[in-house]
């Protein structure tokens, strides 16, 4: 029976092949797509789960407090593992990570000369016990536990030695001192939050040896024993703080408290946290989690639409097969196995397409989607669930349509679906307001991500380059400047702690000169240059100078060093633009006066307000070179600063990054979020409209003799169009309206994560209504023309 | 075997009913080769389909082998009708998308026939019609009176003992319409209950019993031969 079902549903689909065609196609669309964005979820989901025992690892956060501002960072200081190893009995093990990358970049030579490396932290030698990544070479109890050794993973394995099997044991010089390659690991896998790679042994380190309470620049990892609680092991910390920062925190007046966070909460949990690798904001993961599931109903909208529109042209099959003894539930069964088989095709199809899809969309989604989830026992349960779910979602409604017609009319041409008509009108609805609000969203987001780009950042982004500057290079840095500024391809150079883009170090400055009141800024340190080469524009007042610089080498403390303001400060400590200039401020440590105040720029991405910020002249603090570059083709100007830079500073490539590329950086989340809302909202679109081209093609074929008789009467072809498109505009016009409603609700919530928002503006909604409408239109046009040009004595001949 | 008492059936319109049969008395004995004749709209398809328990809104009464349709349980009335009835029509109805063979295998299915009798009763089916060679074909491929073949072999293939045939020579050609009357013969010889509808005289020669049908009402009912 089921053979025969199957069978029939084949040649069904073989012979109205418009109709399997737009159905296939929409539910493969759709399902693809469904198929994708859960990959990518439950991907992000699973991260830091593949360690034995991941629900026992913690990292143990630490929250800073001086002042009545705290501060929640995600790294501590390097003394908290080894003592709680050795303080608490719940504790099985622990590893300690330096991530260097926060810091600089690191120079490799493996014999063939410098590269430099992001990846490279140090760790301690109980890494591999609380992460039990693979080991490909070396002995997992002896790497990392002396001095100077270093592991690589398989990959970079590969690209210095050839081989795992020629790494070990060879010597490996960073930055000038040797380490011995103990160890090659497995390469990262991409849903964990560790991404190295090179792990060099903690004991190197200075803090390695002596565990210090300060700084606090170490992610602590422990690994409690089973059946151990968090709640009383957290609990038992503050005591331990106690112990050995009590003195500490009341003289100096700080305080210190430390929570421990489950390592598989990192990647989807608090975002402004420091991590290794960024991680996802959930809210993202819910909304695409929706966007999956409207794609899939607007899918299979189209298969109820269009087959219970199709009944009408299958009446007599089920007449007559109800007249050869056919009961209901039989009929009812042939119906939902022909939309399984369809729904099974199309899943099929999506396979095939993901796996097709999965190399270009590496880029977008950041990792290799891979098929490997689904491929696994519970993986074909779910796709059979799915297809058997999704089958009679699309089935079922049609089924009982067509299996409950009567025999007798349905031999006849008398049939009328007449009953069915607002179901499928409330279906079309549903289609179109989900993809106009689709569509909707995407514009509002597209505005937003574009005010991001265009809003006045207040220091000029373009033509500027960044590249790292290691401290060894300081006293070289006045040549370098020169140098550079003489062959012409460099405007102005500054020195700086960061790129303008993101600056985060937090000071405290006190504004009347003693220890009243106290005021948390960031403090930017530069040189001279700084407010120039970025762009800075000044106030009031005046900038740094020469002489600034060199007085300040010489500690003139009568006097107190030069620092400037930016417009957030001066409004924060109660002064005007104007007098803030001369003002005497105790500042990191010692007197400082306003020598000018900076109008505010963005130096923190646009979710957050413009904060108060001092800028100081500091070069041992600096991280970063930035250029100005001079107009025009910037690749012939790089050449030429590589060329210069080479011979000044031959031992360190020349690696820069631009600034406005950096810029655009932190906005990859959101970007993505564009990207793909745009793919997904045309996916949408197009789905539905494939709908309403079948939709139109039968109520078309459906009233060809009207659409004769109208002919003979004299109507024109805008009149047949005007007949049939009707009906639909109000419909659409109704999901337009639902449309409206939800993107309002939607984006308002959504800009609430901003600081600075772009104007809801109107021409969003009327775009995207105006070009569902449009498409609309050409559909229904198309498909009335052709029922119009047939010949009224042809369509008029039946019945 | 057959037993209509007082049967009416009309449709109501705005203002009047229309009677599309009226006070129908009809007994139909087992192994009758029985012909209704009338005009366009006398009823007699209206009286097949009712005959046929395709059609269940009319008045009146109508017993099987002794027993009221009406009484029936649905899953009984759907039982008799798989099993008592075949159905043959003008335009053959033949499922375009399934080929001779499974057209015919179509009503065994319904009935949970198995496969291996399935098999051997098309088989013998194919042969009575002389349509082996063409077991494989669609409808679209083969002629109106082949089609017309396929439809009785499709209505006998369960084994019927009332045979409903509306107008099933209608659409063919004189030579195509004696060749499908004999086939009704050889049915009628071997016992099974044939009802026809036709407008051809010639037909009705064929049969044991004729019925005139007149604007619903039975105008004349003869034996012949």
């Amino acid at each position: 029976m089921w053979k025969n079902y199957f069978k029939i549903s084949l040649r069904n689909l073989q012979k109205r092949k418009l109709y399997a065609g737009i159905n296939l196609l929409g539910l493969t669309l759709a399902i693809t797509s469904f198929l994708a964005i859960g990959l990518f979820i439950h991907h992000e989901w699973s991260y830091d789960r593949m360690y034995t025992g991941s629900d026992r690892i913690y990292r143990i956060n630490q929250e800073f407090t001086m002042g009545g501002e705290s501060q929640l960072a995600s790294t501590s200081p390097s003394a908290l593992m080894p003592t709680l190893l050795e303080e608490f009995p719940e504790v099985e093990t622990g590893t300690l990570v330096f991530d260097l990358s926060i810091f600089s970049s690191v120079m490799i030579d493996a014999g063939t000369g410098n590269s430099e490396e992001n990846k490279f932290a140090y760790v301690d030698e109980r890494f591999f016990e609380v992460f039990d990544f693979r080991l490909l070479a070396g002995q997992p109890g002896r790497i990392l536990s002396e001095p100077n050794q270093i592991v690589l993973t398989e990959n970079t394995a590969n690209r210095y030695f050839g081989s795992a099997q020629n790494a070990e044991g060879k010597i490996l010089k960073v930055e000038g001192k040797d380490y011995l390659i103990t160890g090659v690991m497995e390469n990262f896998p991409s849903n964990s939050h560790l991404d190295f790679d090179f792990l060099a042994s903690f004991k190197t380190h200075r803090h390695g040896r002596e565990p210090a309470w300060s700084p606090s620049n170490y992610y602590s990892y422990v690994k409690l024993k089973e059946g151990a609680d968090i709640a009383d092991f957290q609990a038992k910390l503050p005591a331990m703080i106690e112990k050995y920062l009590g003195a500490d925190m009341r003289e100096y007046g700080f305080s210190f408290a430390f929570f421990p966070q489950p390592v598989t909460a990192i990647h989807l949990g608090n975002q402004s946290l420091n991590s290794i690798k960024p991680g996802t904001d959930i809210q993202y993961l819910y909304i695409f989690a929706v966007v999956a599931l409207l794609l899939v109903v607007i899918g299979v909208i189209n298969y109820v639409n269009l087959a219970t529109a199709e009944a009408t042209e299958r009446h007599k099959e089920v007449g007559l097969r109800k007249v050869m003894g056919a009961e209901r539930f039989q009929l009812f069964g042939q119906f939902v196995a022909e939309s399984m088989v369809l729904t099974a095709a199309a899943v099929g199809l999506s396979l095939v397409g993901i796996y097709l899809l999965s190399e270009p969309l590496t880029g977008l989604v950041g990792f290799k989607i891979s098929l490997d989830p689904l491929l696994s026992l519970p993986g074909w349960m779910g796709i059979l669930l799915f297809v058997i779910l999704i089958g009679l979602l699309a089935g079922i409604y049609p089924s009982l349509i067509l299996s409950g017609m009567r025999p007798i009319q349905a031999l006849g041409n008398k049939v009328k679906i007449g009953s069915g008509a607002w179901v499928r009108k409330g279906l079309v609805v549903i289609q179109f307001f989900f993809s106009i609000g689709l569509l909707i969203a995407t514009l509002l987001v597209k505005d937003q991500l574009e005010y991001m780009q265009e809003v006045n950042l207040g220091y000029t982004k373009e033509r500027l380059i960044s590249i790292n500057f290691h401290y060894n290079l300081i006293p070289k840095a006045e040549a370098i400047q020169q140098e550079l500024v003489r062959t012409g391809s460099a405007e102005t150079i500054a020195l700086a702690a960061n790129m303008p883009v993101h600056v985060k170090a937090k000071y405290s400055i006190f504004p009347g000169g003693d220890n009243d009141r106290e005021v948390m800024v960031t403090g930017y340190a530069g040189d001279h240059h700084l407010l120039k080469t970025a762009g800075l524009e000044l106030i009031s007042g005046q900038d740094f100078s020469e002489t600034d610089m060199m007085r300040n080498q010489q500690a003139d403390t009568v006097s107190g060093y030069p620092i400037l303001l930016n417009e957030t400060s001066v409004k924060e400590l109660g002064w005007s633009v104007e007098d803030a200039v001369g003002k005497k401020v105790n500042f990191g440590g010692g007197t400082a006066w306003v020598k000018g105040v900076v109008k505010n720029f963005y130096f923190n991405s646009l979710h957050h307000q413009v904060g108060p910020m001092v800028i100081f002249l500091n070069p041992d603090e600096t991280n970063v070179m930035l250029i100005r570059i001079p107009a025009g083709d910037p690749s012939a100007h790089l050449a030429s600063l590589g060329e210069a830079w080479k011979t000044l500073v031959p031992d360190r490539p020349f690696n820069y990054q631009f600034v406005d590329q950096a810029y655009a950086q932190q906005y990859r989340s959101e970007e993505k979020v564009g990207i793909l809302f745009g793919v997904f909202s045309g996916l949408a679109i197009f789905i539905a409209l494939m709908g309403l081209f079948g939709l139109v093609s039968y109520v078309a074929l459906r009233r060809t003799r009207e659409i004769g008789i109208r002919k003979v009467l004299g109507a024109t072809q805008t009149d047949v169009v005007g007949v049939l498109a009707a009906d639909f505009f109000k419909l659409l016009f109704l999901a337009a309206l639902l449309a409206i409603a939800v993107s309002w609700w939607f984006i308002r919530s959504w800009l609430q994560g901003f600081a600075h928002q772009t104007a809801v503006e109107i021409y969003p909604f009327l775009t995207a209504i105006l070009l569902v409408l449009l498409l609309s239109v050409l559909t229904i046009f198309y498909r009335s023309w052709k029922v119009y040009t047939l010949n009224p004595s042809k369509t008029l001949k039946n019945d | 075997m057959i037993q209509l008492t007082e049967l009416d059936k009309f449709i109501e319109s705005r203002f009047q009913r229309v009677f599309l049969l009226k006070g129908i008395h009809l007994t139909i004995n087992e192994g009758e080769f029985l012909t209704l004749m009338g005009p366009s709209g006398a009823g007699k398809s209206t009286l097949l389909n009712i005959l046929g328990l395709l059609d269940e809104d009319y008045q009146g009464t109508y017993s099987f082998l002794g027993k009221d349709i009406r009484a029936m349980k649905a899953k009984e009335r759907s039982n008799l009708h798989k099993s008592e009835f075949g159905y043959i029509f003008q335009a053959y109805h033949l499922i375009d998308e399934l080929t001779v063979y499974e057209n015919i295998e179509t009503p065994l299915l319904y009935r949970n026939v198995s496969s291996s009798d399935r098999k051997s009763i098309i088989a013998e089916l194919l042969d009575r019609f002389k349509m082996v060679a063409k077991k494989d074909l669609f409808p679209a491929q083969l002629s109106g009176g082949q089609q017309q073949l396929v439809g009785i072999a499709r209505a006998v293939a369960g084994k019927p003992r009332v045979l409903l045939a509306d107008e099933p020579t209608g659409n063919l050609h004189s030579a195509q319409a004696k060749e499908i009357m004999e086939v009704f013969q050889e049915l009628h010889r071997e016992g099974t209950t044939i009802i026809q509808a036709t407008h051809a005289r010639e037909n009705a020669d064929y049969g044991t019993r004729l019925i005139q049908l007149i604007d619903g009402r039975i105008d004349s009912d003869e034996q012949i031969a």
